[in-house]
């Protein structure tokens, strides 16, 4: 089912003429125009569209918790798209620009913003030219009506797409996570109500307008309704971005559309959703779950921003968990303690592991690091690295473990000592070690 | 704007049912159930809490992850804990963590035993560290000013600093450079950490990360006594606790008081206590001998002192001012009317306004307390300078335009630091300020005859007189019947030069008519605040030694001569004795060749001084040594009427022994302000009944009407605020009723090629900047302050040495342009040492640029930068070139 990849690949779609004939642009955000915004709103609400940036938040409640009344009320598109693995909104930008900017003026009709901004991120400099090229044509054909719509480029951090930071980053400041609450629907760009929401998202709002917010609750499941498009890349034959209706078989889109890894390799473990989902490994299993919202968080993962990164049985799972851990501690803000700690002592252990100076025992303790981050932080990057990197431990640790004795032989420093399990010594307390994580003895 | 109503809900921790005010943080709301919750980066004082360390972790039942408790206002019925596994996990963690890249350096670490870092692991870290890794290496420590010493390896990025510099200060120099675990404190530009209030950040600092480099090394916690008194070193008399080791003074923290300094220090509260152990002191009397003074006994000294106030008899003056006590004021006024019948007491430079107006201004229905500016609907700050005047207070009104939404207006001839937080700034001409009254007085009078004559006598408008009148009156809106529109509370700070001069009399009855109008009489949030030009301005009036008025504001008869007049009647011998009180009018009052004049003249000079001065070495017959406030007892009043009490933390210097070779052993050593009067009036035949300090508190509470009632015990060590004491109805102020106001004649314009001439103070100008070495770098050099269209006409640029004079005086300095000088005016300090604007009397002058003299770019000096002006103007220093050294290095 091709929704928003609707004659994607049309030449000329991204110009308003072509948009307007070919697909009806601009008739849904008329049409939304001349509709209460409430009724707009519960159309929204009744499509159940999930956001499609990572956190699976449903659009229309979190459009609704904007406080109705005459002020300053900001929709935000948050195009700020880092996470590895994902650049289906880079596609969409690029390729039918109008249909971003009809649905935000859409979601901005329904929650009564005067202002609108696009946060892109820095390095898509083509898609931010085609998409401010897009506007000037929009605003020519005076069709976003009063909205006061923007491009802002960003500077290329990853944390500008969490949605605090990202609302610094727009105000001039630097871009660091703020504290919720106030969400930002209550007190967001410049303290006012603020709406974000990603490009896939917003691009699904004259889609639900066409079809009926009841009609597109139809797609899917009965949670994770509507289609989705999916990057998948790593060790597929045909990697890119795929258009799929939520709860299709994951199998179905690896081996399927993507056409599964190269002759003779097997899957070895894949992310469901970007980077900073924990991984499932490449059993049936797992390749068999329906690829929804529900599936993905019951199999102990999550579909995030959708996008599949599949890792074949050729790659160590050790490079995986570096570069991933490697790309968080680079783009932490700093600002929290444990996420700025975590990541960073998590990159440090696992280059000791590469490097052959690490025993069995440092994965108890890197799990116990992962465990510490998780849920403590003051925005969700902290776990974006903790969650992956201690599903690999868990998933693979016959394989870390390996890693680190052929490391070590490597070096010439024999067998590793015996790991001390954890759990062996959970609840005693004694004077030198009241953290109960076992004496630790060091190999050099 | 009525202050924040407190309720109390009710909620659980640990299991046990509390009551705690509504929507204070959990952090706040635990401590009354007795739960402690560890934090670090969380500082109510800095404003909006930022959850940025993770270590206040707690659980609340119904939300599945744990919440930073320094951010989640506490709610009725809120169940929390704080001692369940989870919790202790995640503060266990984040010790962990914080612990894994400080060096735990703690044995030669300066905040080693008062440290939260190190209270906080022993509480709830680990015990041990699995990290085994390299820890991240700085080059430490750095200068991050020559103030404060940054070790960046013990930092563990609380942002309390940076939030000082961007929320509090707002001179936004601080702020955390890099990402991640590269992160480190520095200054955006740079350049070293300067401004008024920088030293702030050590005492913020939850560990060894900014220490202080006067106090660096000197002692350990364990080493040292805190004792609690009053700084004297300016009119904000902000609560201090001195931390004392073998004696002396080792650091000044502050002492919280939400009522005087709100929990801040400026960079001259905390460091200028080097001035108490310098060589410069005196310790000892010295009596002239011929052209030198000599140390002298005490006997001799104070011989010498009544043999000469006795001659002078009816024919001696007195001025007071630095940190004199009210005791010592006090009985200084009893010595001089009683013993010698002299009336002539000076204790402000030039104010010389009558009893029944000084009494008007002191009523207690018109006084604002130092909160009101923070909670007032709007703030007029007239003819001062807040940060150089009395600088906590430009934090306090910094706080309630940022969070209480105060309406600030700024009425001054000079530009201040506060211009860029107001929302109406109106600048008049030097020494404008009476006109500016009238027309405020007028416009809000409806009188619009005078209003425009009025505003064109004061070198501004009728339009931007009668918006700044609109803005106190809270009037949005146009409306015709200005008599008849309602006022918010409005509190109106005024630098005591407002009222001074011939034109005082005229200017204060302006100024109580203004308040008269916008009602502030008996409102409880608004008012008159007043700062004094010196410390205890305000105490110094109040026992009585003034020339218009005894103790209490009583009359006191006529025919008493005011400060310049004191000068007038010495040069022409009118006056024999002089009796310097702490007081150094050569340095601080106008007219310094008056004043050399003058002191060159009288037969007897008398000073008490902790240090000798150019005046006192030459002039000086008797110098009594004084004592530090670190030494002093006695009490002071607050501009805002709250009486504090300083206490001695140490022993005065060399009481016990000799002290020099000069003297008789036993006979030299620092006595008390109020023994020295004493025993003065012993020898000249008038018996003050005073043998102890607190028997001169006694007679001064006694004395004056308003004080009844008043202890030292109930003064405490938070002071009583007399305007709000039952007593305050015995000072008799009556109602004020409306002057009939006469527009005064238009100031000087300035023309064939002068300009005004303003003069200001500087914060760092003083004796005590002047004895404490690490202070000598904020001293400032004069600066020509001109406008760049004045300056383009003269051919000045920034930076060139020019010269300003008027006849007979000329004074040298370095050219500022500043856009926001209004042109015609040239600004320039006074109480300086040398090239001060104190010896130039003519209100225009006349600037060039002297001949040669190329633009040097390093006479910028090493003034503070108004926070407002951004960083284009702050000193020329060397940048601090410190990348990280990078972490893994092996």
């Amino acid at each position: 089912m091709q929704l928003l990849f609707d004659k994607i690949d049309l030449p000329g779609l991204n110009t308003l003429d072509v948009y307007r004939r070919e697909l009806g642009g601009y008739e849904m955000l008329s049409r939304a125009f001349e509709m209460e915004p409430a009724d707009v709103l519960s159309q929204l609400q009744a499509s159940g569209l999930r956001g499609r940036g990572g956190a699976g938040f449903a659009m229309g409640t979190k459009a609704s918790f904007l406080p109705k009344g005459d002020m300053d009320k900001y929709v935000v598109c948050n195009a700020d798209e880092s996470e590895p693995g994902t650049f289906k909104d880079r596609e969409l930008m690029q390729k039918n620009p109008h249909l971003l900017l009809e649905g935000l003026a859409i979601a901005a009709h329904a929650v009564g913003a005067n202002k609108a901004y696009i946060f892109i991120r820095g390095e898509y400099e083509l898609q931010a030219t085609i998409l401010e090229a897009a506007l000037e044509e929009a605003k020519a054909a005076n069709l976003l009506g009063a909205l006061d719509l923007w491009v802002h480029r960003g500077a290329g951090a990853y944390i500008c797409g969490e949605e605090t930071a990202l609302l610094d980053a727009l105000e001039g400041k630097r871009g660091n996570p703020r504290l919720k609450p106030p969400f930002p629907a209550v007190q967001g760009l410049y303290r006012g109500p603020t709406l974000i929401n990603n490009v896939e998202t917003l691009m699904n709002a004259p889609i639900i307008l066409r079809m009926g917010g009841d009609e597109y609750a139809k797609i899917g499941t009965e949670r994770s309704t509507g289609t989705k498009v999916v990057s998948v890349s790593g060790c597929v034959q045909r990697p890119g971005n795929y258009e799929i209706e939520l709860g299709v078989p994951s199998r179905d889109i690896i081996y399927g559309l993507a056409g599964g890894p190269d002759e003779g390799r097997t899957i070895k473990f894949w992310f469901p959703g970007g980077s900073s989902a924990p991984v499932l490994p490449g059993t049936d299993e797992y390749l068999d779950l329906p690829y929804d919202f529900e599936s993905m968080a019951k199999a102990g993962s999550m579909l995030g921003s959708g996008a599949i990164i599949v890792v074949d049985d050729a790659v160590p799972v050790v490079d995986v968990a570096l570069k991933t851990a490697k790309f968080y501690r680079h783009e932490s803000c700093g600002k929290c303690t444990p996420c700025r700690e975590g990541t960073n002592w998590t990159v440090k252990m696992l280059e000791r592991i590469d490097s052959g100076e690490a025993t069995p025992m440092d994965l108890d303790i890197m799990a116990s690091i992962c465990d510490q981050i998780m849920g403590n932080c003051l925005c969700v990057l902290g776990d974006a690295m903790a969650m992956p990197i201690a599903s690999m431990i868990k998933h693979f640790r016959d394989e870390f473990e390996a890693h680190i004795e052929a490391a070590r032989e490597r070096r010439g420093l024999g067998l590793g000592i015996p790991q001390v399990n954890r759990d062996d010594h959970a609840g005693q307390t004694d004077m030198l070690d009241p953290s109960g994580d076992g004496a630790r003895v060091t190999v050099h | 704007m009525p202050r924040p109503a407190v309720s109390f809900v009710t909620f659980t921790i640990d299991g046990r049912e509390v009551s705690a005010p509504e929507n204070s943080m959990l952090v706040d709301a635990a401590k009354y159930g007795d739960a402690e919750i560890p934090v670090f980066c969380y500082e109510p004082k800095l404003g909006q809490p930022v959850g940025a360390c993770r270590m206040c972790l707690v659980e609340i039942e119904g939300i599945p992850k744990l919440q930073t408790g320094c951010s989640t206002p506490v709610k009725d019925g809120m169940v929390v804990h704080t001692q369940t596994a989870q919790v202790h996990e995640a503060q266990r963690a984040v010790v962990e963590f914080l612990l894994i890249n400080h060096p735990l350096d703690c044995p030669v670490c300066d905040k080693g035993g008062e440290c939260p870092l190190q209270d906080i692991t022993y509480g709830w870290g680990p015990g041990t560290s699995r990290f085994i890794e390299p820890k991240r290496h700085f080059r430490k420590p750095l200068e991050l000013s020559p103030l404060i010493a940054i070790d960046r390896e013990r930092c563990i990025l609380c942002y309390r600093c940076v939030r000082f510099s961007q929320e509090i200060s707002e001179d936004y120099q601080l702020i955390l450079s890099e990402r991640g675990a590269h992160s480190y404190v520095s200054t955006f530009d740079g350049h070293p950490y300067v401004g008024p209030f920088s030293g702030n950040i050590i005492e913020l600092c939850p560990v060894g990360a900014l220490t202080s480099t006067a106090y660096r090394f000197r002692a350990r916690p364990w080493d040292v006594e805190g004792a609690g008194t009053v700084c004297t070193y300016c009119p904000s008399q902000c609560n201090v606790e001195l931390t004392v080791r073998d004696d002396r003074v080792m650091r000044v923290m502050a002492r919280d008081h939400d009522e005087v300094d709100d929990g801040w220090l400026c960079d001259k509260g905390r460091f200028a206590y080097q001035s108490t152990h310098v060589e410069e002191r005196i310790t000892e009397p010295l009596v002239r001998e011929g052209s030198r003074l000599m140390p002298a006994s005490w006997e001799k000294a104070l011989d010498a002192a009544a043999s000469g106030l006795k001659k002078a008899g009816g024919r001696a003056a007195a001025l007071a001012g630095g940190d004199t006590t009210n005791e010592e004021a006090f009985l200084l006024a009893r010595l001089f009317r009683e013993g010698l019948g002299s009336p002539h007491l000076a204790g402000s430079p030039a104010r010389e306004l009558s009893p029944e107006l000084s009494r008007a201004l002191a009523d207690a229905a018109l006084q604002a307390t130092v909160p009101d500016l923070e909670f007032a609907h709007a703030v007029l700050v007239l003819d001062c300078d807040p940060v150089d005047d009395a600088p906590i207070l430009d934090l306090r009104i910094r706080k309630g335009v940022r969070r209480r939404g105060v309406r600030l207006a700024i009425a001054s001839a000079r530009p201040g630091a506060l211009d860029p937080n107001a929302e109406a700034v109106l600048r008049f001409a030097p020494g404008a300020g009476e006109a500016l009254l009238v027309g405020l007085d007028a416009a809000l009078g409806g009188d619009t005859g005078n209003l425009g004559g009025a505003a064109t006598a004061a070198g501004s408008n009728a339009s931007a007189v009668r918006a700044l009148a609109d803005l106190l009156t809270g009037a949005g809106t146009t409306q015709s019947d200005f008599s008849h529109r309602s006022t918010g509370d409005v509190v109106i700070l005024y630098g005591e030069r407002l009222l001074t001069g011939p034109r005082g009399t005229e200017t204060a009855q302006a100024l109580l008519n203004l308040a008269s109008r916008l009602g502030l009489a008996g409102r409880k949030g608004a008012g008159l605040l007043e700062i004094p030009s010196c410390t205890n301005g305000r105490g110094i009036r109040e026992a009585g030694f003034a020339p218009a008025h005894g103790a209490g504001y009583a009359d006191a008869g006529r025919g008493a001569l005011v400060a310049p007049d004191i000068a007038a009647a010495l040069s022409a011998g009118d006056l024999g004795a002089l009796y310097l009180l702490h007081a150094d009018p050569v340095r601080t009052h106008s007219d310094r060749a008056g004043w050399e004049s003058a002191l060159a003249k009288a037969q007897t000079v008398i000073a008490h001084s902790s240090a000798l001065t150019d005046a006192l070495r030459e002039h000086a017959d008797v110098v009594f040594p004084a004592e530090a406030y670190a030494e002093k007892e006695g009490t002071l009043v607050h501009p805002d009427g709250r009486v504090q009490r300083l206490r001695p933390a140490i022993g005065r210097p060399g009481r016990l022994g000799p002290t020099s070779g000069a003297s008789q052993p036993g006979t030299g050593g620092v006595r008390p302000g109020w023994q020295v009067i004493a025993e003065i009036g012993r020898r000249t035949g008038l018996d003050l009944g005073v043998l102890a300090g607190p028997m001169a508190s006694r007679q001064l509470f006694d004395a004056v009407p308003f004080y009844a009632g008043l202890t030292l015990d109930a003064i405490g060590a938070r002071g009583v605020r007399w305007p709000a004491g039952e007593a305050a109805s015995a000072l008799g102020a009556g109602t004020w009723k409306l002057a009939k106001l006469s527009v005064p004649a238009i100031t000087p314009a300035a023309e064939n090629g002068t300009l005004r001439l303003g003069t200001w103070r500087s914060l760092w100008t003083s004796p005590e900047v002047d004895l404490s070495p690490v202070l000598r770098f904020m001293q400032p050099r004069q600066l020509v302050e001109l406008s760049p269209v004045d300056a383009d006409r003269l051919g000045v640029r920034d930076g060139d040495q020019v010269e300003v004079g008027a006849p007979g005086a000329r004074v040298r300095g370095a050219a500022r342009l500043r856009a926001s000088v209004p042109g015609g005016s040239v600004f320039l300090l006074e109480g300086m040492h040398e090239e001060s604007a104190n010896v130039l009397t003519e209100p225009l002058v006349r600037v060039r640029r002297v001949r040669g003299g190329a633009p040097q770019p390093e006479a910028t000096p090493a003034l503070l930068t108004p926070a407002g002006e951004g960083q284009a103007e702050a000193p020329a220093s060397a940048p601090l070139d410190i990348p990280p050294t990078g972490d893994g290095a092996r």
